[in-house]
Order: C-alpha cells, then structure tokens, then sequence
C-alpha cells in the first residue's frame, strides 16, 4: 500500500465517527422528514401513502393555518423591530463611555441573565404578568388602574402582545456584544472626519453609525427571522397556543400533530414548509453577505 | 458639558440595567417568601429575613430579652433569641431546600447529559477539524460540505423524525437520546470554528513532528490540542451553554420522566402541585441558574468570545 493511500485511509479513519453521528442523527432525520410527510402515519398503525394530501390539507382545510401565520409574522415583526433597536442604542451609549472598565461592566451586566435557564425566564416572566399575585397587575392595583389587571396570556386581546413583550426591555446580551463588537471596530479615521465635518449627535448615529454596523445589523435580522419562524418554545411555555388558537404558531402546530394528536406524517409535512420558508430566508441572507462583501471591497 | 453627557450615558444605562435585572431581582426575592406574603404583602422583602435581622441586631446591643414568635406548631410563644433566629432562618430557607430535593435529580442528570456531550463534541470535533484542516487527501472538499451543509436544516424540520428515530432505536428515556443527538449537531459548530483555528497554526510545527515519526493521533494528541486550549474552552462554554437550555428535546424524549433535565424538570416542576408553593418554585429556577453563574465568574473572557462567535454559525 503506497503512503499516500495509507494516510488517506488513516484520515477517513479519524473522520469516520463524525460521519456515521451526522449521518444517523441528522441526514437521516432530514430524509425521513420529507418522506414522512408523504404519509398518512401514526404511531403503532400501518402507515399509507397519501401523496402530497397532508400538505394541500394544511394549506387549504386546517383551520389555525392562516390565524397561526398571522401570529407568527406578527411576533416575528415585533421581535425583529425590538432586537434591532434596544440593544443597538444601549451598545452605542456603552460604547460612547470613555472609561474602558464602565463598558466592560455594562457589558457583563447585560450579559449576566444568559445564566438563567431559558425555561426558568420564561416561568418568571409568566408569574410576574399572571392575572393573581402577579407583578405587573399588583402595581397596576396599586396605582389605582386595577381595571386595566387582568390575566395578560389569558385574555384573547391581550395573549399574542403579551408574548412579544415578555423579555422587555429586549436588551440582551448577546446582541448588545454583537453591535459592540461593530461600533468598536468602526476605523478612528472615520470618527474623526466625521467630527471635522460637524456631524454628532443623532446625526452621526443614523449617517455613519448605522451603516457601519450594518453587517452586524443584518445577521440579527436573518437569526432573528429564522428563530421567528421555527421557534415556539417560549409559547409551548406560557399558553400553549391558547387561549383558543389566539397564539398558535405553525411550530407549536406541528408539536400538537406530533405529540398530542400521533399525527406524524402531518407534522412532518408542517416541518417541511417551516423548512422551504427558512431556506429561502437563507437564500436571501446569503445573497446579501455577498453584496455587503462587495460593498468593503469598495471601501 | 463633557461630564454631563456621560452622566446621562450612565443614568440610562443604569435604567436599562435595572429594568433587564428586575425579573430576576423578583426571583431571588420570592426564593424567601411564604406564600401568605405573597397574599398580603406583595411588594415586601421576606419577613423571615427582616425577623432574623432585627433578631441579630438586637443581639448585637445585647438586648436578651426573649421574643415572641410562632414556634414549628405555629403557635405564638416567648422564646430565645438563639432559638427565634433559627427558626426564622429555617423558615426563610424552606424554599431553597424543598427545591434542592427536587431538582437534585435533574441537576445530575443535566451534569451527566452535558459533561458527555461537551466531551464528545470538543473530542470528533477538534478530531475531524484537524483533518480537515491539515490534511489533503481524495474527497476532502465534499467531505467538508457533507459536513457543513447541515447548518441549513432547521430544528423545526428533524423535530419530529428524530424522536421517531430516537423512538424506534429504543433510546426514549436514555442519557444516549439526548447525548448522541447533542454530540452529532454541536460538532458541526465546533468543527467549523476549530478548522479556521487550526489553518492558522504553523506548518513548521507539523512538519518537524512528521519527520520526528509522529502519526496523525499523535500529533494531534501533543502538538493540536495544547496549542488549542484558549478556543477549545471557547467552544465547550457554548456547548454546555446550549445543552443547559435546551428544553423541548429533553421534554418530549422522556416519556416516562425518569431522566429530566434541568430545563424540562423546570417546566415539569412548574406545571405540577410544586406549582402552588411559590418560594419552592423560585428557589428552583434560582439554584438552576447557579452552576452557569459559578461557570460564568469562572471563565468570563472565554464565555464573552464565546457568546460573540456564535455570530459563525449564521
């Protein structure tokens, strides 16, 4: 055996239990999820090839299709308007500190919450806006607006907005670093000029700022949209898609399916729609890193 | 003019930090709280604290004259003050304990479930990345697409068929269902992060080690992952970061319960009679938040890298 060949043999070799994990638990996965949704499929009952009808069934007959987009694209509109402009002005007013340890510390200090089990803030949020012994209603109380308490996630009005505004003020730490990390790599050249011309103040925020961070900007858009379209956890957590179907996503949709109603073949065909939106999301945000390459080669 | 505007920069971001805090403020403050505080005082800090306070300052200016309190029948007696300020102290703590002996489980089996899966992910990942990395060979670049390519599938697309498949290899209610999985997604970020890290280690240190008769495991074992150790730490705080959160999965593969995580046990705790004794209930998010905090303090440099290199997986 020549050495060449030897060592090629010894590379896959190394390589191999990567490949048979991806394989199994992800590939495969993939793959029976598109098949799956070709099925009329239950758990412990003989499954049957039913074509493309669990697709046209949720396109065309279930009754949470439209509602539980409209919800999706309305917290996803509110996420994204929340995370592309709360942390953005409190990592620039941390980065405008002129004291090193300030902005460190307030960068740790927005960072600090990422301890907390995602679950446990999603628990915490729902005691502090539940209808009794809540936070936000006992204040409300005592200030004398005790008609406007009432059970936040379990009035049809108010259930939806609830869910976007739990987590206010949308300050989180990993988004502050990430818009941080592009005002601190804006050139000192361009601060300068721009100081030369008489540019500061709001007007140097949106001119120079803005498009300085905007690659930044960009990849908490795409990851904000993505998580918008495949997240449901944090509803599974404070309604369950309740009151009603008044906060049903396509997600949660397709766990019910799933978990709840042994409807396989229909979640998976649910998971493969929420897949063609994400890659073409993708598709999208791929075509623009391209042009924002473009644009520093410009620069 | 100058001090006033960085003033202003402070008093908002003291505001923002104060609102981001506050949730968690509210916790820590629960963790001490009967529920018949919550019932009548809602806005107070736990009496059994602001008891054991007064009780030890009093102590302090040698007052010894005893105090009266409810004694574990609940009935109000004349007692000392040794004996009071255990008491209130027992009490302030029923929380915290209760929720220890709950959870104790979960917290193991959480410990058990990342320390495999950071293993496994930084052990395949740093393994293939090296490959990768430093070698040529027939196949490399589909290889490497083979493996990067699974970035694009979405969680909301194998949900379902990865149970099924967890399910018919008999793993439901297993470490291994959620570890295998766990190890098989995280190493593609690892690996991803670990190759462009290895590009840039001198060939000269590869070179030297070849001609001293050094084989591949070898190198990799002596030269590759001392060198490493800055991103190595990097890229395990991430993982472990990961597998703490992750909820849904842990959830739906224990069918039967026995091997809850912290994040589900959390939701299992939340939604079951624990429910109605509050301080139990805060007690435990808090004492789940606290091996990420120790962690935290611990590596906060690596955790902030950490934290800004998973603008990579994008």
């Amino acid at each position: 055996m020549s050495i060449r060949l030897k060592s090629t043999v010894s590379c896959y070799a190394i390589v191999l239990p990567s490949l048979v994990l991806l394989t199994i638990f992800v590939y495969f996965p993939v793959f029976w999820a598109f098949f799956n949704s070709l099925f009329e499929f239950e758990i412990g009952a003989a499954s049957r090839f039913v074509g493309l009808a669990n697709y046209s069934e949720y396109l065309t007959q279930d009754p949470t299709t439209l509602l539980s987009l409209t919800n999706m694209l309305v917290l996803t509109l509110l996420a994204v308007t929340m995370r592309l402009t709360f942390p953005l002005v409190v990592a620039r007013l941390i980065y405008a500190l002129p004291q090193e340890r300030w902005r460190y510390i307030y960068r740790i200090v927005f960072l600090v919450p990422i301890v907390v089990p995602g679950v446990a803030v999603q628990l915490i949020w729902a005691g502090m806006i539940y209808s009794d012994f809540g936070l936000l209603n006992e204040l409300l109380r005592g200030l004398g607006l005790s008609h406007w308490a009432r059970g936040w996630l379990a009035d049809p009005q108010t259930a939806l907005v609830s869910i976007a505004l739990v987590g206010f003020p949308f300050v989180g730490g990993f988004e502050v670093l990430i818009y941080y990390a592009g005002f601190s790599a804006i050139p000192e050249s361009v601060n300068e000029a721009a100081a030369l011309d008489g540019c500061t103040g709001l007007q140097k925020f949106f001119r120079i700022d803005i498009p300085m961070v905007l690659s930044q900007l960009k990849l908490i858009l795409i990851l904000t949209l993505i998580a918008g379209v495949q997240g449901f956890e944090n509803i599974f957590i404070l309604t369950r898609g309740g009151p009603g179907f008044e906060t049903t996503v396509p997600g949660l949709w397709m766990y019910f399916n799933a978990f709840s109603f042994q409807r396989m073949g229909y979640a998976c065909a649910i998971g493969v729609l929420l897949f063609v939106i994400i890659f073409g999301l993708t598709l999208l945000n791929m075509k623009y890193f391209k042009s924002s390459e473009e644009l520093q080669g410009v620069r | 003019m100058r001090d006033k505007k960085v003033w202003l920069i402070h008093a908002v971001l003291i505001l923002f930090s104060l609102l981001t805090l506050l949730p968690f403020g509210f916790m820590v403050n629960n963790v001490f709280r009967s529920n018949a505080e919550f019932y009548h005082a809602f806005f107070s800090f736990p009496a059994a604290f602001e008891q054991a306070l007064s009780i030890a300052g009093g102590s302090l200016v040698g007052d010894e004259t005893p105090v009266a309190m409810a004694d574990e029948e609940g009935a109000i007696r004349q007692m000392g003050r040794g004996r009071a300020m255990r008491l209130s102290l027992n009490r302030a703590t029923r929380g915290p304990r209760l929720a220890w002996k709950v959870i104790r489980p979960y917290m193991l089996n959480t410990l058990i479930v990342a320390s495999l899966t950071v293993i496994g992910v930084v052990l395949l990942g740093s393994a293939t990345a090296y490959i990768l990395a430093r070698y040529q060979f027939a196949g490399h670049r589909p290889l490497f697409l083979f493996i990067i390519s699974t970035m694009m599938f979405p969680g909301v697309l194998t949900l379902v068929p990865s149970f099924l498949l967890v399910k018919s290899l008999g793993l439901l209610n297993t470490y291994w269902a959620m570890v295998l999985p766990y190890i098989a997604g995280g190493q593609v970020f690892a690996i991803f992060v670990f190759k462009s890290y290895f590009e840039g280690l001198p060939e000269e240190l590869f070179e030297s080690a070849r001609i001293d008769g050094a084989g591949h495991l070898q190198i990799y074992w002596q030269i590759v992952l001392p060198l490493s150790r800055s991103i190595l730490s990097v890229v395990a705080i991430m993982n472990i970061l990961g597998t703490w959160n992750n909820f849904l999965w842990p959830f739906i593969t224990n069918t039967e319960g026995t091997h809850h995580v912290v994040s589900s046990g959390l939701f299992v705790l939340a939604t079951t009679a624990h429910a109605s004794n509050f301080s139990t209930l805060y007690a435990a998010y808090a004492i789940s938040s606290i091996p990420l905090l120790v962690l935290f303090i611990y590596a906060t440099r690596p955790f902030i890298r950490g934290v800004t290199s998973g603008a990579f997986k994008a």
